[in-house]
């Protein structure tokens, strides 16, 4: 390092200023709207018209108000509930098909039965058909459930994908067969060595399915959309939209609603960025 | 065992269960009927598929324009920031200041005019400061901020972002157009005509630059004589949506000369040069294809410029007024398009360019500097080859996606609309089977939207896979 000129390192240390003040300019972009969206959400109505971007005193108020106080005279129309009955449907989307896609994958990649890997090609075939298709015929089926407008209906249908067990499928392949072979030698059966060995050597991919899983199950619209008709089982999406449509007026309010919604995301995404990071990295390759 | 077939079993039945709807297509509130290809017809037969597919196609020419967002800020984010020890202290305090000094002006100005100068500047501040303490990972997480939390609340943050009256982005455009209004209205009308034809030239210059770049590869048997031809043929597209576009077709008769003059010179360049061409003729479809693509991009963009030269004389005599966006015929797609590319910046495929530029070999970045290769030519020869396979799956992907895309933004910002500006293919099975309720023509449309979203998943592995592969 000793021979490189007093010059060089000068070129070198305004290149690294320009790129910091590149990188900046852009992250100001991205952030740009999110800030105008919490700015806004603490006006009062009053303000919300102005071109000044600044409160002149933060109604945190707003946030309450949106929080708990019903939207419309509908019974449980307000975010709260929302927030609650999203949670509910992704937390259960979530474990169930964490707990099909290990099993499945548990199965394809380490037991041996007849038409194994055919099957297997038939399941991943599935991640081809478009969700577009399968949207009215899935509908039908809902319909003669009697399945409409409930959590049964949102969640049972999502708790199987194949993409998970895809993705599993391939990290448990990375598990070396001979610890299953000793375990095996030691008497565990298979729901043993399931459980005590595939499952917490595959904890990364489990833990990249679960984040996945939970956002997916998060953001969908499209499925809540069609099947949700009572306000007070919306889910957060679902309800946005009918906030937006019913007092899109109230911009404040609204962007309060949508800052509460973000909010969580974001705060999941810096928590979990890690493990997030890797997941969509690992899940590409592999994909 | 059986947990494993239950849910497979299942989701096959839901797979099954299609083919019985699109067997029978079933109407609502009738017995089922069979219809044969009826709906088919009537879908080909009628405007509004070809339509809402050419919106379609129109959102998707931001793939290629989202794919080098992302990969220029992959880029970024892989450069050295050579952030340590005194340079780190250096850059945090110059940030701190500034940020402090923000502040501090904020707090004494109180909310007056310049407030958002100073509330703008010290978020930029803000940023640096975080950059420069916490290095790649807080720019990274800033990138990604839009992808990660983009749906319907981001959907609707932007829906009142481009309000036509109280939106900040008219709020801001409006004193930029007023001052623009002025200097145009300076200058003689002949410069922007000028400008103009520039743009137009430009166009041509794209074109020549692809059929060099053709002409040479055809020479030196990196692509087929086909590929050429089809690579060359997706080159000339711009100029005969030029052509029907009523802004530029008064120039089209001169443009399409123009553009068939180029084609036939470097036809007869390529003859002479030598009449034996070693590849057959499919060979290297990818990389003619995916070069022709980014420069169509390109030409389209200019020729998006070139009428807003022409008319800004016009248009600044009435006065400039920021449009309307989402409510305006002409607007609502390119704001839409706004959109997805600031959310494209630091998309998943950002996230999966900087591992793969993680994984290019160091030796070959270092064997490229000994021969004396430029920045560009390094990353160009050296860098964009071993992207390729990830490009693919980025490609790929985004064509699955984009055909089918565009509903939850059409849902929640516009429904569908100024007159089905931005339906998509996906928003118009929504509407006409859960709304309307002709199931039958609905699922037919999915059908065929399916079948399209094979074929060209297929054309893609079968040219790319070579391609990679290369």
């Amino acid at each position: 390092m000793s021979t490189i000129r007093p010059s060089y390192m000068k070129a070198r240390f305004v290149s690294a200023g320009v790129l910091h003040i590149t990188l900046a300019i852009v992250s100001l972009a991205m952030v740009l709207p999110f800030t105008w969206m919490v700015l806004t959400s603490l006006k009062s109505i009053n303000e919300v018209g102005e071109s000044n971007w600044l409160p002149a005193v933060p109604q945190w108020g707003n946030y309450k108000e949106v929080f708990q106080t019903s939207t419309v005279q509908a019974d449980g129309a307000y975010l709260g509930r929302w927030y609650c009955n999203s949670l509910f449907v992704a937390a259960w989307t979530t474990f169930l098909q964490v707990l099909s896609s290990a099993m499945a994958a548990y199965s394809f990649a380490r037991l041996r039965w007849p038409g194994r890997d055919k099957v297997f090609f038939l399941y991943l075939s599935t991640l081809m058909l478009p969700g577009l298709v399968m949207m009215i015929p899935s509908y039908q089926i809902m319909i003669e459930l009697s399945w409409i407008d409930s959590f049964v209906g949102l969640v049972v249908p999502s708790a199987f994908g194949a993409f998970g067990v895809f993705l599993l499928r391939q990290f448990m392949l990375t598990i070396p067969a001979s610890l299953d072979e000793a375990a095996e030698i030691d008497g565990a059966g298979k729901w043993r060595i399931f459980w005590d060995i595939i499952l917490p050597l595959s904890r990364p991919g489990l833990i990249t399915l679960t984040i996945f899983t939970f956002m997916g199950s998060y953001h969908s619209f499209f499925w809540p959309l069609v099947m949700l008709k009572s306000a007070h089982k919306y889910t957060l999406p679902i309800g946005l939209l009918y906030f937006d449509s019913s007092r899109g007026q109230e911009t404040h309010l609204l962007m309060a609603a949508v800052t509460l919604s973000v909010a969580p995301l974001i705060l999941l995404f810096v928590i979990l960025q890690k493990y997030l990071v890797k997941g969509i990295q690992l899940g590409a390759v592999k994909g | 065992m059986a947990f494993t077939l239950i849910p497979m079993l299942f989701s096959m039945a839901l797979a099954f269960s299609n083919w019985d709807i699109k067997l029978h297509n079933q109407f609502k509130a009738k017995p089922i009927e069979f219809v044969g290809f009826e709906n088919f017809v009537r879908l080909f037969s009628q405007p509004d598929f070809a339509r809402f597919l050419g919106n379609t196609l129109f959102f998707m020419v931001g793939i290629p324009i989202g794919i080098a967002l992302s990969l220029s800020s992959a880029v970024l984010l892989s450069q050295d920031l050579y952030s340590g020890g005194s340079r780190k202290t250096f850059g945090a305090l110059i940030a701190g200041a500034m940020l402090i000094t923000c502040c501090l002006m904020l707090t004494l100005v109180g909310l007056g005019s310049s407030a958002m100068t100073l509330l703008i500047g010290g978020l930029f501040c803000l940023m640096l400061l975080g950059g420069v303490v916490g290095g790649k990972t807080v720019y990274r997480t800033l990138f990604y901020l839009p992808s990660f939390t983009s749906g319907v609340a981001v959907f609707i943050l932007w829906k009142r972002m481009y309000d036509s009256q109280n939106g900040p982005i008219n709020t801001a455009l409006t004193p930029l157009l007023d001052g623009l209004t002025g200097v145009v209205l300076a200058f003689p009308a002949r410069l922007f005509s000028a400008a103009m034809w520039i743009c137009l030239g430009l166009m041509m210059l794209v074109l020549l630059l692809g059929l060099i770049r053709m002409r040479l590869s055809w020479r030196d048997g990196e692509a087929g004589s086909l590929s050429v031809l089809l690579s060359a043929a997706v080159l000339l597209v711009p100029f005969f949506i030029a052509a029907q576009w009523s802004f530029t077709s008064d120039q089209s008769p001169l443009l399409l000369f123009g553009a068939v003059a180029l084609c036939v010179w470097q036809l007869t360049v390529a003859r002479r040069n030598g009449a034996d061409f070693p590849s057959t003729a499919f060979n290297g479809l990818g990389s003619a294809m995916l070069t022709s693509t980014l420069l169509v991009s390109a030409q389209m963009m200019i020729l998006g410029i070139a009428p807003v030269f022409g008319q800004l004389p016009r248009m600044a005599s009435d006065g400039l007024v920021p449009p309307n966006w989402l409510s305006d015929y002409h607007w609502a797609k390119p704001a839409l398009m706004i959109m997805s590319l600031w959310g494209a910046v630091g998309s998943q495929s950002m996230l999966l360019y900087i591992a793969a530029l993680g994984n290019v070999p160091k030796e070959l970045h270092e064997a490229a500097d000994i021969e004396g290769a430029t920045r560009f030519q390094r990353f160009w020869h050296v860098t964009w080859p071993q992207l390729a396979p990830t490009t693919f799956f980025i490609v790929v992907m985004g064509v699955i996606g984009g055909l089918q895309g565009g509903f939850e933004m059409a849902r929640t910002m516009t429904g569908g609309g100024p007159a089905g500006a931005t339906t998509t293919l996906s928003y118009f099975i929504f509407v006409e089977g859960f709304e309307t309720g002709r199931l039958g023509y609905s699922s037919a449309v999915a059908w065929t939207l399916f079948a399209m979203v094979v074929v060209v998943t297929i054309f893609n592995l079968r040219v790319g896979s070579r391609y990679v592969n290369d």
